[in-house]
């Protein structure tokens, strides 16, 4: 046992000293999961994006049309930025970019609303652009809702009812919307607290797979071997060790950085949250190892792997779009990315803080992770024996 | 007719060097073929419909029954539980088989005889924005129409017409141009065919690099008699990429577009005119880029995780206007930025060339400069290998 404990220092030794020699690997585990953090933080720092620039279409050009411009003017996420002669010309906007969708009021909207021959007007927002589109979307709506309302208000007051008397003939039920612990519909908390653990794990795949690699290629790893007392799993562990903690001093850092400094929503405490995050890096590089070692000697091949399995989890862990709405075979794969589980649990703690009971099923799947280099190790003995780098 | 020799000397060295190396056929073969495929088929559903959704009734009226029934009539919503309190909706929710609850107040009824308004509380679970977006939508829908119906009787109409005219008094329309169905694939989609381009060729031509230095020691250009003017190699490498994707860009662009029926507005030459500076700026990137890259596999370190940060970059998934200057600034050096925010406006909304006149010239710039520079570190190279070649 002792013996055994040597060697992994030895080895973890070995690989400090590698580190130095090599910018690539400052790079991949500190300079770009510091920068992914400071950029999608510092991006979407707003939280939910506002004035989002609208154009206006305004035909008619009487009182009442401008009291809808006004109202459309004060609305949280529209910027009305320019006014265009006819639709054409808006459309145009449109397709340059320059807005993301329009109000367009018809000439003789008032004449006709006022004469009672129910006119219409018509909104357009561009849906290539899905986050400032569907935002628009909504506050456009309103604003439409609104101008058929304002007119049959004046004609209640005409009538001499009171405000209140008006509002419960106007719209007597109102519904009033809970986004549970993301009151402000904050984008930062719901994408970020996804995306830069999903960028984390793309980084430590790739850098399990390079790290052991690196051996093959140098031609280095029957002296590894040796090192560890011909042990394929002390070989493993003392090579990941120096990643396992840094990898986990950068989740317990954007653990910190995230709940206690940008006081995102954390109803579990940050504890869980940090061992999750230790959990996630250990998964991860379990996986990195179990797909080396299924195609073992060929890192080139495996590290491709890697790339698309990391990217690919961005899509399958659901949180933009999510997995129920999927095909089904879809719905069985995600199981297989450890992105998925983490999206499952952080939703359970930090953003609900409820029992872990509820998530057993991603925990389990989560934990399973760790035992698949188990299902290897048989075939890393006898890379380290008889395999060569494949040029 | 020497430059042309040298030229197609690179040229077919590039060919070989590209198709003896697995790893990197993967990324500029395998990767643009398929990842389209696979991305599309995951969000080829396009939208959330039937989210979950549990039902607190208080009231328990043939009014507030009517709600219910109205919001599991909807596309986007179905209503899974009637629960007799909020702590019983509360815990289908922990167990995410539901992700919203409405609550309908005791008072319902009371308050709508009285010509009061009445409250609907909707509490969403805020795991994913699409669900809270069709559960807050249906329900607004639900109670627009039900506002309508009571205001209707409130004010007494007597033909149908009125009636009609009483509802809405100006009607309105929303047209969701380019995206009619506001679907997640026809969004997502086609600027990710673009970063895939652009992706893949950083990740081979880095590789290819890669390679030489590993065969010429250290050196990334070969010691060749072809290899003696950095324009020709710049030429010869240009050729063999640009050739290579071209077809690739009218694979995404057609059968792709095609077989996922994904908006498809754009106009064969204008692509065309646009695909082109758009390849030739990322291969010049990707080749001064490639000066970086040491061994074949750190280009899968660094270029990979870049892809998720490039797609928020772009302005695309984030609006443009919601970002910080200096990112945008950072976003200009990427032809990636120009390129989907080019291709979008051309394939989903029809623009013409003149409509992305500024992207079109952007990307020439890009070309340009990343051309030059590119000569540049070829010519230091060449410099380097000669003199070291001198006793």
């Amino acid at each position: 046992m002792r013996d055994k404990f040597s060697r992994l220092i030895a080895i973890f030794r070995r690989e400090l000293r590698l580190f130095a020699h090599r910018p690539l690997f400052l790079f991949t585990m500190i300079v770009a999961p510091v920068l992914c953090i400071v950029f999608f933080t510092t991006l979407m720092a707003d939280g939910l994006p506002t004035k989002l620039p609208a154009g206006l279409v305004d035909e008619d050009d009487t009182h009442v049309t401008r009291i809808v411009s006004r109202i459309l003017g004060s609305m949280e996420e529209t910027d009305l930025v320019t006014r265009y002669p006819s639709f054409s010309e808006a459309r145009r906007a449109m397709q340059r970019g320059e807005i993301y969708g329009f109000f367009h009021i018809p000439q003789g909207l008032t004449e006709d609303a006022i004469a009672n021959r129910q006119p219409r007007l018509s909104f357009y927002t561009n849906e290539t652009y899905f986050v400032p589109g569907t935002l628009l979307m909504k506050d456009l709506r309103y604003a439409s809702e609104l101008s058929g309302l304002a007119l049959t208000r004046e004609t209640l007051y005409g009538k001499g009812l009171t405000e209140q008397q008006a509002m419960g003939i106007l719209q007597p039920i109102v519904i009033e919307t809970h986004p549970l612990n993301n009151p402000y519909l904050d984008y930062s908390v719901y994408l970020n607290n996804i995306i830069l653990p999903g960028i984390l794990i793309l980084l430590i795949m790739l850098s399990t797979t390079y790290t052991i690699g690196l051996e093959w290629k140098r031609g280095t790893q029957r002296e590894l071997y040796a090192l560890s007392g011909c042990s394929s799993t002390v070989a493993l562990v003392g090579k990941l060790l120096p990643q396992t903690v840094l990898f986990s001093l950068m989740f317990v850092f954007y653990d910190v950085y995230f709940y206690r400094f940008l006081m995102f929503p954390c109803n579990s405490g940050i504890a869980p949250m940090m061992v999750l995050g230790v959990v996630t890096v250990l998964a991860s590089q379990a996986f990195g190892v179990f797909l080396f070692g299924a195609f073992i000697g060929q890192m080139r091949l495996s590290m491709c792997l890697c790339s698309l399995w990391g990217i690919l989890s961005f899509s399958l862990a659901g949180f933009t779009y999510p997995v129920p709405a999927m095909s089904s075979l879809l719905q069985h794969l995600s199981w297989l990315f450890p992105l998925r589980h983490y999206y499952l649990i952080y939703v359970n703690q930090a953003l609900d803080g409820y029992s872990l009971l509820y998530v057993w099923m991603p925990v389990v799947a989560l934990l399973a992770f760790l035992l698949l280099p188990c299902t290897v190790l048989w075939r890393y003995r006898a890379a380290f024996l008889k395999y060569k780098y494949k040029q | 007719m020497k430059a042309i020799l040298n030229i197609l000397q690179i040229w077919y060295n590039e060919l070989t060097t590209v198709m003896r190396d697995k790893g990197i056929v993967i990324f500029i073969l395998f990767v643009p073929l398929a990842y389209p495929l696979l991305y599309s088929y995951v969000y080829t559903n396009e939208v959330v419909r039937e989210v979950p959704a549990a039902v607190v009734d208080e009231a328990n009226s043939a009014l507030s029954r009517k709600f219910v029934r109205n919001m599991d009539a909807s596309p986007d919503v179905s209503i899974r539980a009637r629960c007799h309190s909020m702590a019983e909706a509360e815990e289908l929710i922990r167990h995410q088989d539901v992700y919203g609850i409405v609550r309908i107040p005791s008072t319902f009824d009371r308050d709508l005889w009285k010509g009061e308004q009445t409250r609907v509380g909707l509490y969403c679970d805020m795991c994913s924005m699409l669900y809270y977006k069709a559960l807050m939508l249906t329900a607004t829908n639900v109670s627009l129409e039900m506002n309508k119906d009571i205001k209707v009787e409130r004010l007494h109409a007597t033909t149908g017409r009125q009636e009609e005219i009483t509802r809405m008094p100006i009607d309105y329309d929303y047209v969701s141009l380019y995206n009619p169905q506001s679907g997640f694939a026809a969004f997502l989609i086609p600027p990710v065919l673009m970063l895939i381009i652009q992706q893949t060729l950083l990740l081979g031509i880095g590789m290819s690099a890669g390679d030489t230095r590993e065969r010429w020691h250290g050196s990334f250009v070969p010691f060749h008699r072809a290899y003696k003017n950095p324009i020709h190699i710049v030429a010869g490498k240009t050729l063999f990429y640009f050739f290579l994707y071209l077809p690739l860009g009218v694979y995404m662009f057609t059968f792709v577009t095609r077989s996922f029926v994904l908006p498809q507005l754009g106009g064969y030459a204008t692509f065309l005119a646009f695909l082109a500076p758009y390849l030739l700026a990322c291969i010049a990137l990707a080749m001064v880029l490639s000066a970086m890259v040491y061994r074949r596999e750190d280009c899968i370190m660094i270029f990979v995780f870049l892809s998720v940060p490039l797609l928020f970059l772009s302005g695309i998934s984030w609006p443009g206007s919601a970002m910080p200057t200096v990112w945008r600034c950072v976003s200009w050096l990427f032809p990636s930025t120009f390129g989907m925010n080019g291709y979008v406006r051309i394939q989903g909304m029809g623009a013409s060339l003149a409509d992305v006149a500024m992207e079109w010239r952007a990307l020439w710039i890009q070309a340009g400069v990343y051309g030059v520079l590119a000569c540049m570190l070829y010519r230091r190279q060449i410099a380097g290998l000669i003199n070291s070649s001198k006793p």
